[in-house]
Order: C-alpha cells, then sequence, then structure tokens
C-alpha cells in the first residue's frame, strides 16, 4: 500500500509578486503567469477532537492551514479535513495579511470538500474567482500552487498520470481521482493545495506521498457535483448504489451461472436500506450494465474522456440524489432491468455511523456504568491500526454491521465503569456489548435511559453479550450518587444525546 | 525450538548434605535427555514436518522410569537419556505425556542405564524464602548444573506448554534456563518440583517456573491405570459477587460468599447441571469466597484447585443458589476442557483435504501458530468459539487454507482464510463433510464462504483433469488426513 503524506510548514507572509489575468485558454498546454495570489486565500483552522473514550472530554485544539481556492459569489474552497471538527475558521488575505473569521457552509465528508464563507461580506472583493476547469486528460500538464515563506506563489509543474476511481480519506467512499505526478517540496505551511491548468482550478490535492512524489488530486468532476449540489440550498451528496461487488472473470463460475457472453460484475453484497436494496437487487446477481453503460467483468465500463473506469462512478458522481438508474441484471437465466433512485448513505443511519464530526459523542452515564453507541471514531482512537488493536468484537460489528439483524439498530455498550461505590466490583468491566436492560432490548442510548426509568423488583438488570451476562444496579443508590460521581470525574453532565 | 533445562553436580561443589541424599546421589539420578523432533507442518500438511532437535533434563522415578517436561518429548521421533558418568546414550520410549500439565514420564528398556541410580522421591510444598536447588543442563555449558534459589511464591499460573491450561505454580528466584526443563528443584533431599518455564530476560530477571508437586502426583495417580485421563473441568466461567446490588438482587447476605456463573459450556461436566445465572455457595463443603477462593488447609487457594485435584470419574459437589433456593448438585467429572482447539496439539498431524488445487483444514491454535491469519472473521470465530457458543452451529471451523495454483483455481486466491459455510447444500460443520460433499456427484461444487456472497464454483470434469497435474507439480504426498 501506498503511504501518503501530509504537509504541514509554516510560512511567513509578505505582498503578492504574482498578478495576471484570468482569461482560461482551453489549450492542453500551461499558459505561463494565468495563476496570481489573488485567487487565494490562507485558511487558519483550528480543530478539536473529542475523546471517544472519555466523550465528554475534549482534546486539545489543533490548528491547519490551508490555501482555499475563491470561488464565484464569495465562496472559498478547501478539503472537508482542514476543518474536520472545527471550532475556528479564520481567514487571511495573502499580502496584506488581514484576517476575518470565516463560517463552513457545506461539507461533505465523503466528497471531503467544503465552502467556506467569510462573515464580512467585503473580505473578498478584491479577489479574483477562479473557473473550474475541465477536459483535462492523462499527460496534461498542470501547476501545483504553493507559498513562498515572503508570500509570493510558487508554481510547482505536475502532469497528470493517472485518472482512476479511489477511496476517499475520510469516509472511504470510492470517487475519482486525479494523480500527479509532481516534486514538490514542502516550502508551504499548507493542508490544502490547488492545482491549476491554464488558469482555472484543476482540482485540490489531498494527499500527497513524497517518496514516489505522486499527489492525489480531487478533480473537476467531483468538485461541480459538490458545487451544484451546494447552491440548491439543500444538500444531498454523493449517491452510491450500496452494493458490494466481484468480478466475474472465472470461467467455472460464468458457466456456472449460465452466462454467454462477457462482462457484468458478481453482487456479493447489498447494504439493506441501500438505493440498491430497495430496488430489489440481490446478491448473486450480476450486473450487466448501469446507466445504459456495458459492465466488463472487472466493473469497468468506457468514459468517453477517461478510458475505463469503475462503473461506480456512474452512480457517484454522475448521477444526482433522486435521479433514476437503470441497471441491467442478470438473474436465474434471464436478463432484466431494475429502477434504482440515487441516493447518498445518510452516515447517520448507519448501524455503526462511520463520521459524527459535527455533532459530540452520546454518552449516558449511570451510578458509574459509563454507556455508548458503538462509532467508527470511538474504534479509531484505537490508532491506524485499530481494525487488528480495538476490542475485536466491536471491530467485528463495525466490519459486518450489514449482517446484523433488521431490528437492531445502534450497538450500545458499556464502554467503562468510572469506580465508585455502586458500582463495586465492576470496575474491570468494559467494551461489552448490552443487549437488554430491565427486560427491554436496547437499540440507544434514548432507550437505555428509558428502560432505566423502570427497574426490575428494585434493581436495574443489565444484560451483556458476553461474561458476565448480568449486571445488577441499585438505582436508589446510583441517583444518590449521580451528583459526586459527576464532580469527582469532573463530567460536566452525566448524559448527552 | 524446544528448550530444554538439565542438571548435572559435581563432586567437587561444597553443598550441604541433603538429609540422606548426597549431591552425588542426586546428580547419579538427573538424566539428560536429548530428543529428535520433527514439527508438524501446517502450511503443507502432507509434509513429515520439519525436523530438529533439543536437550533437557530428567530424573529418575520409582518403577524404573524417567520423568521430565512434556516439551521436552512432544513431537519426538528418536529420544536418547544418558547420565553423568556412563558416556552411553540409551534410547527411550515415552510412557505416558499430559501436555496439560506439562509432564512426562520414559521408559528406558535397557536396565543397565538405572544401575547406580536411586529413584528419587517427593517432599511437599517448599515454604516461601526456604532455599531450593535446580538440576539441569542449561545453555552455557555441557555438564550438569545447579543453581539455587528462593521460592518467592506459589500461586495459580499459565503453563505455556498447552497455552491454555494454568495450574499451581512455584515461582523461584534461581535462573531457569534453557536446558533446565524437566529437571528436578531439591529441597532436603527430596524433589520439590520440576523446573519447566521462566521468564525472557527482557522481561523479568530472576524469575523461574517449576511443577509442584501436588500437580506431579496427580499426574501420577492418574497415569496409574495405565492412560492418561488429563484434567477434568467444570467447563464454566464464573465472576466475583462484590457488589451489593447485585448480592441483594440475588437474595445473598452480606457473608462475602458466593460467585456468578456466567456461562455453562456444551458438552462439558457441569452442562446440564448448573445454569447461567446460578451462584456458586460451596464446592465439597468448602465455603467460596465472593472472589472464588477457598479455604484449603489453611491456605486460600483458588476454587478451581478442588478440581483440580481430582481425576476422571470424581465428583464434585456444589451448593447453588438458584432462584433465591439453595440447592444441592453433584457434578460428575467425566469430561476435560471441551475446547482442545484452542491448545497447542503435540504428537499429532494436521487434519485436512485438498481439492482441485484447494487446500482446506479445521482452525485450531497449531493452525492460528503457523499461519496467524489476519482475516477478521477467522480471528473472531476462533476467539469467540466458546463464548458466544459458535461450537453449537459448528464442531469445526473449516476454512479454505491455501491454494495450489493452477488454472482451475486461478479466481480462489481472493478467499484464503474465508470460513466455508456450505458446498452445494451441505452444511460444512467438520472436515468429513467436505469430504462427504465433495464425493457426492455434481457436475458443479459450489463452495459457499460465510459472508462472502460470491462462491467458488469448480467443475467436477476440470478437477478430475487437474488432479494429477496438481499432484505431480506440487509434490502432494497425500490428499488429505481425517484422522484426528
Amino acid at each position: 500500500m501506498r503511504r501518503f503524506f501530509r504537509f504541514i510548514l509554516l510560512s511567513a507572509l509578505s505582498a503578492p509578486l504574482l498578478w495576471a489575468g484570468t482569461t482560461p485558454p482551453a489549450k492542453p498546454t500551461p499558459t505561463p503567469a494565468a495563476v496570481t495570489a489573488q485567487s487565494f486565500v490562507r485558511i487558519i483552522a483550528t480543530n478539536q477532537n473529542y475523546e471517544f473514550l472519555r466523550p465528554w472530554i475534549k482534546r486539545p485544539p489543533y490548528s491547519r492551514r490551508g490555501l482555499g481556492a475563491v470561488l464565484r459569489d464569495g465562496r472559498i474552497l478547501i478539503t472537508a479535513e482542514l476543518v474536520l471538527r472545527n471550532t475556528y475558521v479564520e481567514l487571511e488575505r495573502i499580502g496584506t495579511g488581514e484576517k476575518c473569521p470565516a463560517e463552513v457552509e457545506v461539507i461533505d465528508y465523503q466528497a471531503n470538500l467544503a465552502l467556506l464563507k467569510p462573515t464580512r461580506e467585503d473580505f473578498l472583493k478584491t479577489r479574483i474567482p477562479l473557473e473550474i476547469d475541465s477536459g483535462a486528460r492523462v499527460g496534461d500538464r498542470a501547476d501545483i500552487v504553493q507559498l513562498e515563506s515572503n508570500g509570493s506563489l510558487a508554481l510547482t509543474p505536475a502532469t497528470l498520470s493517472t485518472i482512476t476511481v479511489t477511496n476517499y480519506p475520510i469516509d472511504e467512499l470510492g470517487l475519482l481521482i486525479f494523480r500527479l505526478s509532481s516534486p514538490l517540496q514542502q516550502r508551504d505551511g499548507s493542508f490544502v493545495l490547488p492545482a491549476m491548468r491554464n488558469g482555472r482550478l484543476l482540482g485540490l490535492v489531498m494527499r500527497y506521498d513524497a517518496r514516489s512524489q505522486t499527489a492525489d488530486l480531487i478533480p473537476p468532476e467531483v468538485i461541480t457535483h459538490f458545487l451544484k449540489d451546494a447552491t440548491t440550498g439543500n444538500y444531498a451528496g454523493f449517491p452510491r448504489a450500496g452494493i458490494s461487488y466481484a468480478n466475474l472473470r472465472d470461467p467455472q463460475l460464468r458457466r456456472y451461472l449460465g452466462l454467454k457472453e462477457g462482462g457484468g460484475v458478481f453482487v456479493d453484497g447489498v447494504s439493506p436500506g441501500s438505493p440498491a436494496a430497495k430496488a430489489g437487487l440481490q446478491s448473486g446477481d450480476v450486473i450487466l450494465s448501469a446507466k445504459g453503460q456495458a459492465i466488463d467483468s472487472d466493473g469497468n465500463y468506457e468514459h468517453p474522456q477517461y478510458g475505463r473506469l469503475p462503473f461506480s462512478h456512474l452512480m457517484t458522481t454522475e448521477s444526482a440524489s433522486g435521479e433514476v438508474i437503470p441497471f441491467q441484471i442478470w438473474r436465474n437465466g434471464q436478463s432484466q432491468i431494475l429502477q434504482v433512485t440515487a441516493e447518498p448513505r445518510n452516515p447517520a443511519q448507519m448501524k455503526v455511523p462511520s463520521i459524527l464530526f459535527d455533532k459530540p459523542p452520546k454518552y449516558l452515564i449511570s451510578g458509574g456504568l459509563v454507556f455508548q453507541e458503538l462509532t467508527r471514531p470511538y474504534l479509531t482512537e484505537w490508532g491506524a491500526d485499530w481494525r487488528n488493536t480495538a476490542p475485536q468484537r466491536l471491530v467485528y460489528y463495525d466490519t459486518y454491521q450489514d449482517e446484523l439483524p433488521k431490528d437492531r439498530s445502534r450497538i450500545v455498550f458499556l464502554s467503562r465503569v468510572l469506580p465508585s461505590p455502586s458500582v463495586l466490583g465492576y470496575e474491570p468491566l468494559e467494551h461489552l456489548v448490552i443487549q437488554k436492560v430491565n427486560g427491554k432490548s436496547v437499540n440507544s442510548l434514548e432507550e437505555v435511559a428509558e428502560a432505566l426509568k423502570q427497574p426490575v423488583q428494585g434493581f436495574h438488570r443489565i444484560e451483556t453479550e458476553e461474561d458476565p451476562g448480568v449486571i445488577y444496579l441499585d438505582p436508589k443508590a446510583a441517583e444518590a450518587e449521580a451528583e459526586s460521581v459527576r464532580k469527582q470525574y469532573g463530567i460536566p453532565a452525566l448524559q448527552n444525546f | 525450538m524446544q528448550r530444554l533445562w538439565i542438571i548435572a553436580g559435581l563432586a567437587t561443589l561444597s553443598f550441604p548434605l541433603f538429609g540422606m541424599t548426597t549431591p552425588g546421589e542426586i546428580a547419579a539420578s538427573v538424566v539428560r535427555i536429548e530428543a529428535a523432533t520433527q514439527d508438524p507442518n501446517y502450511r503443507i500438511p502432507w509434509s513429515p514436518g520439519r525436523m530438529s532437535g533439543g536437550v533437557g533434563a530428567g530424573f529418575i522415578i520409582d518403577g524404573q522410569r524417567v520423568m521430565t517436561n512434556a516439551h521436552v518429548v512432544s513431537n519426538a521421533r528418536f529420544l536418547t537419556v544418558s547420565k553423568q558418568g556412563d558416556p552411553k546414550p540409551y534410547p527411550a520410549r515415552v510412557q505416558h505425556v499430559a501436555h496439560d500439565c506439562d509432564l512426562a514420564i520414559l521408559q528406558v528398556d535397557d536396565p543397565v542405564f538405572f544401575q547406580g541410580s536411586r529413584p528419587l522421591s517427593f517432599g511437599g510444598i517448599p515454604a516461601i524464602e526456604s532455599t531450593v536447588s535446580v538440576f539441569g543442563f542449561p545453555i552455557g555449558g555441557d555438564r550438569l548444573s545447579v543453581t539455587r534459589g528462593i521460592v518467592s511464591r506459589v500461586d495459580f499460573q499459565p503453563y505455556s506448554h498447552s497455552g491454555m491450561d494454568s495450574h499451581l505454580t512455584i515461582q523461584i528466584d534461581a535462573a531457569i534456563n534453557p536446558g533446565n526443563s524437566g529437571g528436578p528443584v531439591m529441597q532436603d533431599g527430596k524433589v520439590v518440583g520440576v523446573a519447566f518455564q521462566g521468564y525472557s530476560g527482557e522481561v523479568a530477571q530472576n524469575v523461574g517456573y517449576m511443577i509442584p508437586t501436588p500437580v506431579v502426583r496427580r499426574f501420577l495417580a492418574d497415569v496409574k491405570d495405565g492412560t492418561y485421563d488429563h484434567y477434568m473441568d467444570l467447563a464454566l466461567s464464573y465472576f466475583p459477587l462484590f457488589n451489593p446490588a447485585a448480592r441483594q438482587a440475588l437474595g445473598l447476605s452480606d457473608d462475602q460468599n458466593g460467585v456468578w456463573v456466567g456461562d455453562v459450556y456444551g458438552g462439558g461436566s457441569s452442562s446440564g447441571i448448573v445454569q447461567r445465572g446460578d451462584v456458586l455457595l460451596k464446592i465439597d463443603g468448602n465455603p467460596i469466597a465472593s472472589d472464588g477462593s477457598v479455604e484449603l488447609d489453611e491456605d486460600t487457594v483458588e476454587m478451581a484447585e478442588i478440581v483440580e485435584r481430582k481425576l476422571k470419574g470424581d465428583k464434585v459437589e456444589l451448593e447453588i443458589l438458584r432462584d433465591g433456593k439453595k440447592i444441592e448438585v453433584t457434578v460428575p467429572l467425566n469430561e476435560k476442557w471441551p475446547f482442545g482447539l484452542q491448545a497447542n496439539a503435540y504428537d499429532v498431524q494436521p487434519r485436512f483435504l485438498t481439492f482441485g488445487g484447494l487446500i482446506f483444514q479445521p482452525v485450531d491454535k497449531n493452525f492460528m501458530n503457523e499461519h496467524n491469519p489476519s482475516n477478521l472473521r477467522l480471528r473472531y470465530l476462533f476467539d469467540h468459539f466458546i463464548t458466544d457458543h459458535l461450537y453449537r452451529q459448528r464442531p469445526e471451523i473449516i476454512t479454505l487454507s491455501g491454494i495450489l495454483p493452477d488454472p482451475i483455481n486461478s479466481y480462489a486466491s481472493d478467499f484464503i482464510y474465508s470460513i466455508v459455510d456450505k458446498i452445494n447444500d451441505r452444511k460444512i460443520q467438520k472436515l468429513e463433510d467436505v469430504e462427504k460433499a465433495f464425493a457426492e456427484p455434481a457436475e458443479f461444487y459450489v463452495i459457499h464462504l460465510l459472508g462472502e456472497g460470491r462462491p467458488i464454483v469448480l467443475e467436477r470434469q476440470e478437477v478430475e483433469r487437474a488432479r494429477e497435474r496438481i499432484r505431480q507439480r506440487y509434490g502432494v504426498t497425500r490428499e488429505s488426513n481425517l484422522n484426528s
């Protein structure tokens, strides 16, 4: 696997040095001096994470800098990663150092894009907005924009080497990227770097691998889809079908399925509640074409400009939410058409939500028992190797959440025990998945809170999936000591939904 | 690698006399054991395995027998024993081996070997802070070595040989090193333990462990009838009952007695007798404290120690609080811990089956040690096999453990370490089911893997055509081993 590095450097500001017009000739060769500092703004984002193992605590704030691209309508385009869990975002005019707070107007974690809006209307007045590029092909030249320490722009030439679909960093959605090869130097303190082609914005560099000198760029198609959706005022996001598939190269499998002609992929999983599931797609179906494009046995179709691309691109970037997309499938030896209505995945509806950056984590404390709902950010507290180091049962539930029974929504678990008199003897218990509280199945913390209102025969009876099986708690003792637990452990509130 | 520990005493050393037995006499009863071993290969399961060897210690006990550690003689193909002053190596055979408590008894057919040696006899549990001497052949030289140490503690500890069992163990501060294994630990002329494991110097210093005589005596008693029956087990999990609310809810007084039964495992001794949620109050009349300990011989020990000392066919009397009522039950100890697949296994050949170049194996500890698969589903099933009662659905977890590449299976490589759920319509619950499924005539063999929507499809015709080709190319000397 390739490893990507993000560069974060510091630089001083001074006056902008480059200035040029903005007319973009649509030619394959880059136009020199078509790029100006007037089209960019420095972003200083202060972000703060929660400690998911102690969800009432916020970690120390940290800041990231980036170079945002000024667009029309007084908006600034950056990557979502730059303002992940932000508490304060500030804009800085290159050259003068003049500052202005900004708001995150739209953010899409999956597409890793965000739009900023300055709080002062006139802050971008003298800036020159950028147009989004189109028509780039493999082999084209581009320039990656950085700032010198004196505040002047530094342009590093880059060549567009690959166009493909790959997982984006935050929510692992596969979307189109442009891979540029470029000898970037660490000369600027920036988390986001715009790339320019013919004086237009080609995209935003979201990661750079210093060893192979390749930069992954969010390309115009993804940016355009994002901006189009953002202007509607009700941002929907990138639709996905909600299937996983396997290649159909194996001739034995093809003969078994009775497939005569080439092409098609084997559906090996359909997410419950996804557009594909709603349209009736099933595991075991073969997808022959989507949106009128034939799919080969590796799952690629022929894109008119970029060549072979995974067909998921048709669904995510080439479709808008609400669009109806015909899927031609092969089932039981017969071909049929299913209409799939494009719809983005709502992470809030996942059984184990993958992101909840804009919300503080939920928790509930009762007599020193700390309950939480399982989320991906909780698991990633174990670090980059969390799949191997986090509690195995919880990782298993995250990985195979589509296999959970239908009536199981969220996974409620006892994350830890804060030692106190009412939970004496329970101190070693942690990461225990809860099945029932006082005889009621619980699928959310709200349900736990509700169930805790009705003790059974004078006691709370909390049933765990694993040993010890049952935890008893004295409701009166728990309530009596609630305030002292809260004070002793410095918890602002005993619950947060 | 096997690391063995041995002891040899030099007459010139100035030793105190150990009662009736002099250092010279002890030395004459200490045995150096050389083992030629062959360890099975779980990646090439038809291969006889890799050759290796090791040196360990042992000592002569009554009945012209040699006692040593199980790990000294595990997977041995040929064993020799020799003594100080007699350079001749004598061939030896394993008479009994107990992998769960790391002890073995060897037989030496030539009676000449025992001439000039007296069998060593066993003592009790040495007092904390008393001095003991460790005899063996540790690394650092060839001749017998003796080190002295202080008894540091007596405790229940894991035995690393099986990787799953815990028994009473004595910790001493004498350096116990590879080559000491199986050697006697002496006090007052009696054997008070068998040296068997230590800690790596990187982790701890001067920590050595020996198997105390209650464990040794139990082993000797178990094999008296000619076979080793294994430790018996209640096969249940229990938890301390410290919490006042839990005690009240269960109707317990404040006397701090009783432990909560979390789970009772199918196929074990207590299955059908004890239930989840029971509170164990007494075991064989001894009150069980709320931390699971009992007072035994004026000492506080884990309640498991009572079961530890019993043999197959013995009984355990339990007083149980169930639904607020006290009842008494008898648990006949007829079963060992039912999930042997989680222990290191020795002296067995891997079970497997190949078909169309696909290798199928049951998942057990040996398999996991060798393959160390990162596949989450496989690891989850193995690790939660007991706690999630997965054994009820499938007594064995069968995985696609490897592929011998051939045109007929070139698209199966994505599925290594997937778990075989079904082949055609046959549910796969043990390795024999795989054999049966492939024995049934069919045009296509459709192998369904757990959690994988896409099956592996093999055409019978193609498999038959490829069979000889694969055998030849990869030197497959055996296509299956179903014997356990």
